[in-house]
């Protein structure tokens, strides 16, 4: 699987997943093991000990040129640097690939400082570049959180859509009282999810085909947050079971994000999907979503009584930023444990996907799924929530045609310099250092 | 002569150390008599940083004050202002005792002695308690219950804090010349001392003091200070903006934003260009109009609304009947009325120390109002405890004659 000659015969598209920073470097070698063949997995990292724990991918060690093979210790700037020393080598690996993962964890040095270039080389190398980012708990710091958003504001910008999944949004779904490492777990399984059901979806040969072009021509040029929903339905009415999950994901914001969608695709693999699932399943998420531009797509390849339903979710900038900004509603945590409850550890299965993972553990959990959620509708956002992600959207990007002409980013924000204030108490209002520029932390720009 | 007819205002802001002369007539008219000020080079938002050079622009200033206005400064009132500053209300409770149940001036000495004792972190101290009303009862808006007839007595007062350490450095610069402190003042106290009639406090009116290191803000409301807060923004951020947006030097982003600032962008300004024809820099740089204004007015905009939302928080905003007045140096920001009254929804105006006599241009300067409030201060001071503040004073000479001098 890990040999890129082996799959560019094929019609089917070559997908890189590359894994920067500890973080992504860990979340590539957990997808690395379960990913469909024709998927190339890179670890990238400035420190050694972290390339050294890789079995799965390719290993490159960053800025070997100037001396960091220690890791970078948070300094952002010098992952940067790293990064683009190596940018020829890195070039070359990108050559020929039609999409490409941006797999990395903000808030700390390699993840969010190398990724922003790494996109960008990837963008220049002709591929469709999604990028997948985690960002740090809240309780990890301001710090660490302002870089957080820094990067993934730079990964934005030059990705054509960026899958975002807030470390935060576990303690909101499961509690406080959950363990680090479940926390952690889960996270990364959110996150994995999106990067396999991508994979899968454009892989797996289908009957009817959602294709790399319908992805192209659904994403590129975004540079907005958009999300990918997995989730499995079963039972005896698993196509309702399914749109319901759905509904459940945190990554769908309890429907918001499918409001919001631009465009949707969907995907449905087991075996023997019926017209009536279709067409419930359609009929569901485009009642949620009435304006999106709906591909749909079966793979009759899922074996098993289980429907999988993978959902691209990709906003015209809509929502992009604005679901960082305003908390989303979120639904009855109550109904998320049953989707949400997998323990088990990442284990290579001897047979079945990775998604199959965790399924007889949670098969009791599922019989007893009653809980429906409210249907979100128009009412559930007050007034003034609607006013601000209008706003919020209308600031994020006045018009995509200005945007695209604007190639330089922004640099990330622990690099604006505070010119007469470096030296001061900085004045830290609700976590915004209210010293650097109010334009640049509004990320207005000035042309 | 005693030199209690004189008070002196010192304020030691951000850009500028600002001392004002005021003589206290008959009858507690206050006539400014001189003015001295120096620019400020070792203050950062709103608190000392360089100690040497502060001393030696607070000495400067004393000096042209006393040239000025003719007299020699042995004591000043202090304007102090930093992001340590905090304002809060408390409420003290006592229950009146005597058989009869008529409240007497030991009673309301014993509800305000409960309402100052506050759980302060210990290093922080208190820097004023201002007495707002009196509840005699439950009945509310009690101004001088003396005399009347209740079983608990009620008291609401507003408490302004600091951290202790912060506050001293200040004062020990000020004692390290060879002057005293009277007494400490929060500037926001004080600008809206200078600036605010008895008609304007009891309508309700939000006093912003737009400064170089801290944007200070007090509400009156019903005659008595409702709230006050302290944003360690100010027009040196806005300075800085420029610099870092413009990619100018700091010096001069500051002479750009004084001679073409403005608080709104203009549409006409949009794609019009400056010419920077300074020696120094590359000739034919040329700076965008539209940039600099949108730079600015977004800083501008942010720090009212940040205001803004504080007093809403308080529950405020409904009891500005007399809109909002401005002072300080960023009054004088072109347009500034309008963006404010754009955020705040309510009639904007530029702040006069109208309520004292004196030099003209002490008092039509946005500027002045702090240091010319800390005179308002002292009058107010001495005239509410004339006797304690002649005994501190006598105290202090003596102390400061056997360390000092």
């Amino acid at each position: 699987m890990s040999n890129p000659d082996e799959q560019t015969e094929g019609a089917n598209p070559t997908i890189r997943l590359i894994g920067l920073g500890e973080t992504g470097v860990k979340l590539v070698e957990i997808l690395a093991m379960i990913a469909p063949d024709g998927v190339v997995a890179h670890s990238l990292d400035t420190d050694s000990r972290s390339l050294s724990r890789c079995h799965q991918s390719q290993t490159f060690l960053l800025g070997q040129a100037i001396p960091c093979g220690l890791g970078t210790g948070g300094d952002s700037a010098l992952a940067r640097g790293a990064v683009e020393s190596d940018s020829d080598e890195l070039t070359e690996i990108l050559r020929g690939t039609d999409l490409v993962f941006v797999v990395a964890g903000m808030g700390g040095g390699t993840g969010t400082g190398a990724a922003p270039f790494l996109a960008n080389l990837a963008k220049q190398a002709g591929a469709l570049v999604v990028g997948v980012a985690a960002t740090p708990f809240d309780c990890e710091g301001i710090q660490r959180c302002n870089q957080a958003t820094g990067g993934l504001r730079d990964l934005k910008q030059v990705a054509d859509m960026v899958f975002h999944f807030p470390n935060q949004d576990v303690v909101l779904m499961e509690g406080a009282d959950i363990a680090l490492h479940q926390a952690l777990e889960i996270a990364n399984r959110h996150l994995c999810e999106a990067v396999l059901g991508v994979s899968r979806m454009l892989l797996e040969p289908g009957m009817l085909n959602v294709s790399f072009a319908d992805l192209q021509a659904s994403v590129q040029g975004r540079h907005s947050l958009g999300s990918v929903v997995h989730v499995e339905g079963s039972g005896e009415d698993r196509a309702d079971d399914a749109v319901q999950k759905i509904l459940l994901h945190p990554a769908a914001r309890g429907g918001e994000a499918l409001k919001y969608a631009s465009s949707l695709l969907v995907n449905l693999s087991g075996g023997d999907v019926t017209m009536a699932e279709m067409d419930a399943v359609t009929a569901a998420i485009s009642n949620h979503s009435p304006s999106a531009k709906l591909v749909v797509g079966v793979s009759g390849q899922g074996s098993g009584e289980a429907l999988k339903l993978t959902v691209v979710i990709a906003h015209a900038g809509k929502l992009a930023g604005a679901d960082q900004e305003s908390a989303p509603p979120k639904p009855d945590p109550t109904g998320q444990t049953s989707d949400l409850g997998y323990s088990d550890p990442f284990t290579v299965p001897d047979t079945g996907s990775y998604l199959d993972l965790g399924k007889e553990s949670d098969g009791k959990n599922r019989n007893g799924f009653t809980y429906t959620p409210p249907a979100p509708t128009a009412d559930a956002l007050t007034p003034e929530c609607r006013e601000d992600l209008i706003r919020v959207a209308a600031k994020e990007e006045p018009n995509r045609t200005k945007r695209r002409k604007i190639i330089q980013e922004l640099l990330p924000l622990e690099i604006v310099s505070k010119g007469r204030f470096e030296k001061s108490e900085p004045t830290i209002h609700k976590g915004e250092d209210l010293d650097q520029p109010t334009y640049i932390r509004r990320g207005t720009v000035l042309n | 002569m005693s030199d209690s007819q004189i008070i002196v205002g010192l304020e030691i802001g951000t850009s500028k150390v600002c001392v004002a002369v005021g003589e206290v007539g008959e009858n507690q008219v206050v006539n400014i008599i001189g003015l001295g000020q120096a620019k400020s080079r070792g203050v950062r938002k709103g608190e000392i940083i360089d100690v040497a050079l502060a001393e030696e622009d607070v000495r400067n200033a004393i000096v042209e004050a006393e040239q000025v206005a003719d007299v020699e400064i042995r004591s000043v009132f202090l304007g102090v202002t930093g992001s340590h500053i905090r304002g809060f209300n408390n409420t003290g409770v006592h229950p009146v005792v005597s058989a009869d149940r008529e409240i007497t001036s030991a009673d309301i000495q014993d509800v305000i002695k409960n309402a100052k004792a506050i759980n302060l972190p210990t290093d922080h101290s208190v820097v004023h308690v201002i007495r707002q009303h009196f509840r005699v009862d439950g009945q509310d808006g009690v101004l001088n219950p003396e005399g009347m007839l209740g079983a608990k007595i009620e008291v609401d007062v507003h408490v302004v804090s600091g951290r202790y350490n912060r506050l001293q450095n200040p004062i020990r610069l000020v004692n390290g010349l060879h002057l005293e402190v009277d007494n400490i003042s929060s500037s926001a106290l004080a600008s809206s001392l200078a600036i605010l009639g008895m008609e304007q406090k009891e309508l309700g009116t939000l006093v912003i003091d737009l400064g170089a290191g801290v944007t200070e803000y007090a509400v009156y409301s019903a005659g008595v200070i409702k709230h006050t807060g302290v944003l360690t923004v100010g027009g040196d951020h806005v300075s800085n903006d420029l610099a870092y947006g413009l990619k100018v030097p700091l010096a001069r982003a500051e002479q750009i934003k004084i001679d073409h600032g403005s608080a709104v962008i203009d549409p006409e300004a949009q794609d019009r260009k400056v010419d920077l024809s300074d020696d120094s820099l590359i000739p034919g740089r040329q700076i965008n109009l539209g940039h600099m204004q949108k730079i600015m007015s977004m800083r501008l905009q942010e720090t009212l609304e940040l205001i803004a939302k504080d007093i809403g928080r308080a529950g405020l905003i409904e009891y500005l009947r007399a809109g909002v007045i401005l002072c300080g140096g960023g009054a004088r920001i072109p347009h500034i009325t309008r963006l404010a009254r754009d955020v705040f929804k309510l009639p904007v105006a530029v702040g006069r120390a109208s309520t004292v006599s004196g030099v003209k241009n002490a008092l039509d300067e946005p500027e002045f109002a702090t240091p010319v409030g800390l005179i308002k201060f002292g009058a107010f001071q001495a005239k509410s405890s004339p006797r304690r503040g002649g005994i501190g004073r006598v105290i202090r000479r003596q102390v400061a004659a056997l360390f000092g001098r």
